[in-house]
């Protein structure tokens, strides 16, 4: 969270922020905002089958305001981009953001000689947590990619390293 | 038969009855430069009848753009839906064709194209919204990826590019 | 039905149902000038997510315009990849096996009703209902589960080749499909009686969003939006291609105009793609996938070509202008959402927002296919 600017506690309570870090881990709201094909992998990832309420997240807050995690879900347009920042930028911190996808990324497929309408990539205008690569990335790469930021969010981890195992 | 009263409407279109011509191959102009032949003139206006098993449609008219208004609203007096509209850059002849499809609802199959060529200095086609509201939105995209502007239009505006923009990306010679 | 209350004009407001929105389904943004609750006037704003595929037609050879058609509408995806490969196929004079063509109606149309059904989901969702998600989609990874053990993706499927497919369906596929048929006929039961039958489904349907067939035909209007207007329109049954004349199925047509008219009609369909996947496994020919005589490059001959196929949403047609070199000329796609949009700005003048948003579920969008 390198990026965030949380004001530091004149006193500081390890074992109070360890927990609030673990319950900010387990409990990602996600912003509805689906833009593209990865959108749809997404919603999947919160159906039955793959269920992202396992992690916590299955919550998706219509509403920037209430939201802490923005899923960049598909191909970001410069016609798109200022309302993206607009949505970022209206999200109360602590707030993390995910590239899913290869669109989001570095444009994805749509990334050829002479393009004129997209960005390439979230990462230029949005400070990126975790990129998660595919086209579209299946619905346990997301997963994967939540659990990863659960990773960086707090020092919690689900399960034992295997190599350390 | 639908497709032959459109014909026999179209065709009154074209005053003086030209005889087929012997060596229309359209946009061949592309090939025969790289072979080093003379290049072949753009086609001339003219109904033509396809052969529907290999392009598609029965009917291809090529109008001027004057008309075009006419040609457009006899098919809608004969019930034909507007398919789409959309423009081809032909930068060899120095001229945009703006390209539209009509087809049918009905079991009467008949599919219609509608094609005016003008020039790309000065690409001014009436529009047809009047006739067919869903023109709309085609001509603003075709006035998007070509600069074609429809005279009569109520919001020609970017459709699909950013409203600032000032580029036309499917122009031959458009560099990002 | 729904009478605006005239106020002054002043007393008229600006919302912006934005780009970001759970209801639009993408990336579509529509700017409504409101009196109350009553819609003035709506603008629609499109082109967020334009992403450049007819310049790409021009700037990418045949096959490598293969995996475009999937990302312009992810759900029906194999839909569109069939009208491009046949278009090419139709210029080219290449001949498509028989069991490629039998192979490939019937993933189209197990395509259409997983399309359908998240549709489905979706719809009700927007509706206030969040349980059918659930159940739709769960009926949808079963699909999913068939066509990705033949074609390796789950959405975004590159599975056709021109002249035939690039790998064949083995018994798995064939028994995982023959199970899923009387299972998806007791789900349509279930969704019948849980959603068409409620109460409160059927108030916010019945008799919202007219639209006339000739409105259709002036904005050229295909699907399900033309079937429930009562146009008899279907591109499989008015211009047959590939091997749809071999199949017995029905067209839905409702002629009440409304939403509820729409529903029905896509609900119906899916039923008659569980009948055209029985009948293609039944017929189902031996014989190989891909043809012996093929081009190396595909270079269609000099000229202009169109094919239309019947997609989950409506005509989609491909215009193909060729130069005869390796990349096409033009390419023009034409898509049905753009037009069945369309009608929205006009059509939804004098209703109430939550109507409007009713309304704009059951056209069925999908916003990449209309931007491109």
């Amino acid at each position: 969270m390198g990026t965030q600017n949380i004001p530091s506690s004149v006193v500081q309570f390890a074992l109070a922020d360890k927990l609030i870090n673990i319950g900010r881990a387990n409990s990602f709201w996600p912003l509805t905002f689906g833009i593209a094909c990865c959108a749809i992998e997404m919603m999947a990832t919160g159906c039955a089958r793959f269920d992202m309420s396992r992690f916590g997240a299955e919550v998706f807050r219509p509403s920037a305001r209430q939201s802490d995690v923005l899923i960049v879900a598909g191909t970001i347009t410069k016609k798109m981009m200022p309302g993206i920042k607009t949505l970022y930028d209206q999200m109360p911190e602590p707030k993390w953001v995910i590239a899913l996808g290869n669109c989001a990324i570095s444009g994805g497929p749509f990334a050829f000689d002479g393009q004129y309408s997209i960005v390439l990539g979230a990462h230029e205008f949005l400070p990126v947590d975790v990129y998660i690569p595919g086209c579209p990335p299946r619905p346990e790469a997301l997963l994967q990619g939540i659990i990863e930021l659960e990773h960086l969010v707090s020092d919690w981890k689900r399960w034992k390293n295997p190599e350390a195992a | 038969m639908i497709c032959e009263k459109t014909k026999l409407a179209l065709q009154s279109l074209f005053p003086e009855p030209k005889p087929e011509p012997v060596n229309i191959v359209e946009g061949a102009s592309e090939v025969s430069e790289k072979k080093g032949k003379a290049p072949a003139p753009p086609r001339q206006d003219g109904l033509l009848e396809r052969d529907y098993a290999i392009h598609g449609y029965h009917l291809d008219a090529q109008v001027s753009p004057d008309q075009l208004l006419k040609a457009v609203s006899i098919l809608d007096a004969a019930q034909f839906f507007i398919e789409s509209i959309t423009g081809v850059d032909w930068i060899n002849d120095n001229q945009l064709e703006v390209v539209y499809d009509f087809s049918r609802y009905d079991f009467d199959v008949c599919r219609v194209v509608i094609r005016t060529r003008i020039d790309r200095s000065n690409p001014v086609v009436p529009t047809i919204t009047n006739i067919y509201d869903g023109a709309n939105w085609h001509e603003r995209e075709t006035h998007d990826f070509f600069g074609i502007k429809f005279d009569g239009h109520p919001h020609l505006i970017p459709l699909l590019l950013p409203e600032d923009a000032d580029f036309h990306p499917l122009l031959k010679d458009f560099k990002a | 039905m729904n009478s605006p209350i005239v106020l002054q004009p002043d007393e008229t407001f600006i919302l912006n149902v934005g780009p970001q929105h759970p209801a639009t389904h993408g990336v579509l943004r529509v700017k409504m000038e409101m009196s109350g609750e009553y819609i003035v006037n709506a603008e629609t704003v499109i082109g967020y997510i334009h992403r450049m595929h007819e310049k790409m037609g021009e700037v990418k050879t045949y096959p490598q315009f293969l995996m475009n058609l999937s990302r312009m509408d992810y759900l029906g995806a194999l839909g569109y990849s069939h009208c491009h490969v046949l278009v090419v196929e139709k210029a080219s004079g290449i001949e498509v096996p028989e069991r490629a063509e039998y192979i490939r109606a019937i993933t189209v149309e197990l395509n259409r009703i997983a399309s359908h059904l998240f549709w489905f989901g979706a719809f009700v969702m927007d509706l206030g209902g969040f349980s059918p998600l659930m159940y739709a989609l769960q009926d949808r990874e079963h699909i999913l589960d068939m066509l990705e053990g033949v074609t390796g993706s789950r959405l975004t499927y590159c599975y056709y080749r021109f002249g035939g497919l690039y790998n064949d369906i083995d018994d798995d596929f064939i028994s995982a499909a023959r199970r899923f048929i009387p299972r998806m006929r007791k789900s349509l039961v279930k969704y019948r009686k849980l959603v068409t039958g409620n109460v409160i489904f059927r108030k916010r349907l019945e008799g919202i969003a007219p639209i006339t067939s000739e409105m259709c035909r002036k904005y050229g209007a295909t699907g399900a939006v033309a079937r429930g207007s009562g146009i008899n329109f279907d591109v499989r049954k008015n211009e047959p291609y590939s091997v749809y004349p071999e199949f017995d199925f029905d067209i839905p047509v409702y002629h009440e105009c409304d939403s509820l008219a729409r529903y029905m009609v896509r609900m119906d369909e899916i039923e008659q793609s569980l009948r055209i996947v029985e009948q293609g496994l039944d017929k189902l020919p031996g014989g190989p996938i891909m043809p012996d005589k093929k081009p190396k490059m595909i270079k269609p001959p000099v000229g202009d070509f169109y094919q239309a196929v019947e997609t989950a949403r409506g005509s989609f047609g491909v215009r193909l202008v060729s130069d005869g070199s390796k990349n096409p000329y033009r390419l023009k796609l034409r898509s049905p959402t753009y037009s069945n949009m369309h009608l929205f700005d006009e059509a939804c003048r004098g209703m109430m927002i939550m109507d409007a948003l009713a309304f704009m579920g059951s056209l069925d969008l999908v916003i990449p296919e209309i931007d491109r």
